[in-house]
């Protein structure tokens, strides 16, 4: 008589279900992980100073040093 | 004068004006690539007429035990494989609304058309009797339950559809406003259709292999190869996207609206996360199956590190350098990722297409050279025509104003 042996897990395929649990909540993780990028940089000049930086605002040595 | 210009001229001129035009060389003809493509193509026709001349056997290493070679296992399965992108992308913009990928939609069907045209039309080379191929078609002595007889009418109706995708670049090239219209009308049913097709053949081809359970070695052979095939096909397909795209960008970038440049960097970015994604997939897959076969015991023969090559190094290396690519904003990385993936893909086919097929057998298969030289031929010329096409045809460059005003 064949003997099955219910506590070993490649007979009752076990393995697999653990498997496919594992892949589901690993899936999860690996898109997450995924999503975390580095920030997208983009070729080309540097943007200009902002107006109020070059014109509104005083130098800052000009009443500061006094 | 620029293409576009002359697609926008087009109704002053008469047709013979335009054909005489259309056919005039764009773009210097001793350039290195034509000089290598161009002997191959000459040579690979003059074996293509040997072959119909003498028969399969004086041009191939084919044998009773081998009916299946490097045109199958390269010419049909990989590049049908490669094809997948159009199938995806279309889905993903059309059915999605994924507007992002939209500029290279169109390069991305006509690849697709053309892989189906040449690769599956190689499939005539491979045939005995290359006139029994409409057989399928009329209904002459074909099996209701053959999945050749599946693959056979999908890749006709597929064909159709992709033209049907394609065909408003062609209404705009022939500067036909009406039928333009009534394309685009077409457009969504005929992606919905195809895409139903696609994830249907694609698996089929999978398929074909089911009852070689004793040729096949196991580990390749699992009843869920058809889900592996089809599984595959998204990432070799959006891989190819990738590769041609980066090559079709840097070739046809006076095509390209300069403002629009960095937009392709997004769009590769995203592509590689989708085939990042689906490759971790198919990696499950393939442990699991592995696990369900219980097959341990051949990882420690030749034919379980050649198994190991495959897996690990075409898809678990790739897969890791997609990830590292998208997350870094690295695209020479992704670039790497897409062409290991893309060698992948071939060797997997290939594995179960013939490496891997009788591997118990002592007879064994190894492509003669014209076999090589016929399948490059067919490679060089899918490109002429695709850079044919694309020099002419607003496949990369906007549509005519009274078609983006449509």
């Amino acid at each position: 008589m064949e003997v099955h042996h219910y506590v070993n897990i490649f007979e009752t395929k076990g393995v697999e279900y653990i498997l496919v649990i594992l892949f589901l909540l690993t899936f999860v993780i690996f898109m997450r992980h995924l999503k975390r990028h580095a920030p997208v940089r983009r070729q080309g000049p540097p943007p200009p100073p902002r107006l109020e930086e070059t014109i509104v605002a005083p130098p800052k040595d000009s009443s500061g040093g006094r | 004068m620029s293409t576009a210009v002359t697609t926008e001229t087009m109704p002053r001129r008469s047709w013979k004006e335009f054909i005489l035009d259309q056919l005039r060389p764009r773009g210097p003809i001793f350039t290195p690539f034509n000089v290598i493509s161009a002997p191959v193509i000459l040579a690979g026709m003059v074996l293509v007429v040997i072959r119909f001349w003498k028969g399969i056997g004086a041009v191939t290493n084919l044998n009773q035990s081998y009916p299946w070679g490097l045109w199958i296992g390269f010419d049909v399965m990989t590049g049908v494989a490669f094809a997948g992108g159009a199938y995806v992308l279309t889905a993903a913009v059309y059915v999605l609304h994924a507007e992002k990928y939209h500029p290279i939609i169109r390069a991305t069907v006509l690849n697709g058309l053309l892989s189906y045209m040449f690769y599956a039309g190689a499939l005539m080379l491979d045939l005995g009797r290359p006139w029994h191929i409409v057989n399928p078609i009329i209904g002459n002595r074909f099996g209701y339950n053959s999945i050749l007889f599946l693959v056979a009418w999908h890749f006709l109706l597929y064909m159709t559809s992709e033209f049907l995708e394609f065909s408003p670049a062609i209404a705009e090239w022939l500067w036909l406003p009406k039928l333009r219209r009534f394309l685009g009308m077409l457009t969504l049913p005929t992606v919905i259709f195809g895409v139903t097709l696609s994830c249907l053949h694609q698996s089929g081809l999978g398929a074909l292999f089911l009852f070689n359970r004793n040729k096949l070695h196991p580990l390749w052979y699992t009843e869920f190869l058809p889900v592996l095939f089809l599984v595959s096909s998204v990432f070799a397909g959006l891989s190819m996207v990738i590769f041609e795209g980066s090559i079709t960008h840097r070739v046809f970038r006076a095509q390209l609206d300069p403002k629009k440049h960095h937009d392709f960097d997004d769009i590769i970015l995203g592509l590689a996360r989708g085939a990042a994604a689906t490759m971790y997939v198919y990696l499950f897959f393939k442990l699991l199956v592995f696990v369900h076969g219980k097959h341990w015991h051949y990882l420690g023969t030749k034919w379980g590190w050649w198994w190991l090559v495959e897996i690990v190094g075409f898809v678990a290396v790739p897969l890791a350098i997609y990830t590292h690519g998208y997350q870094a904003r690295r695209i020479g990385a992704i670039r790497l990722a897409a062409a290991l993936t893309l060698v992948g893909i071939i060797l997997n086919r290939m594995n179960v297409c013939f490496i891997a097929f009788n591997w118990k057998s002592p007879v064994t298969y190894v492509p003669a050279v014209a076999e090589v030289v016929i399948t490059l031929m067919v490679v060089f010329l899918e490109i002429w025509a695709f850079r044919w096409i694309v020099h002419r045809l607003p496949v990369l460059r906007e549509p005519p104003a009274w078609a983006r005003e449509g």
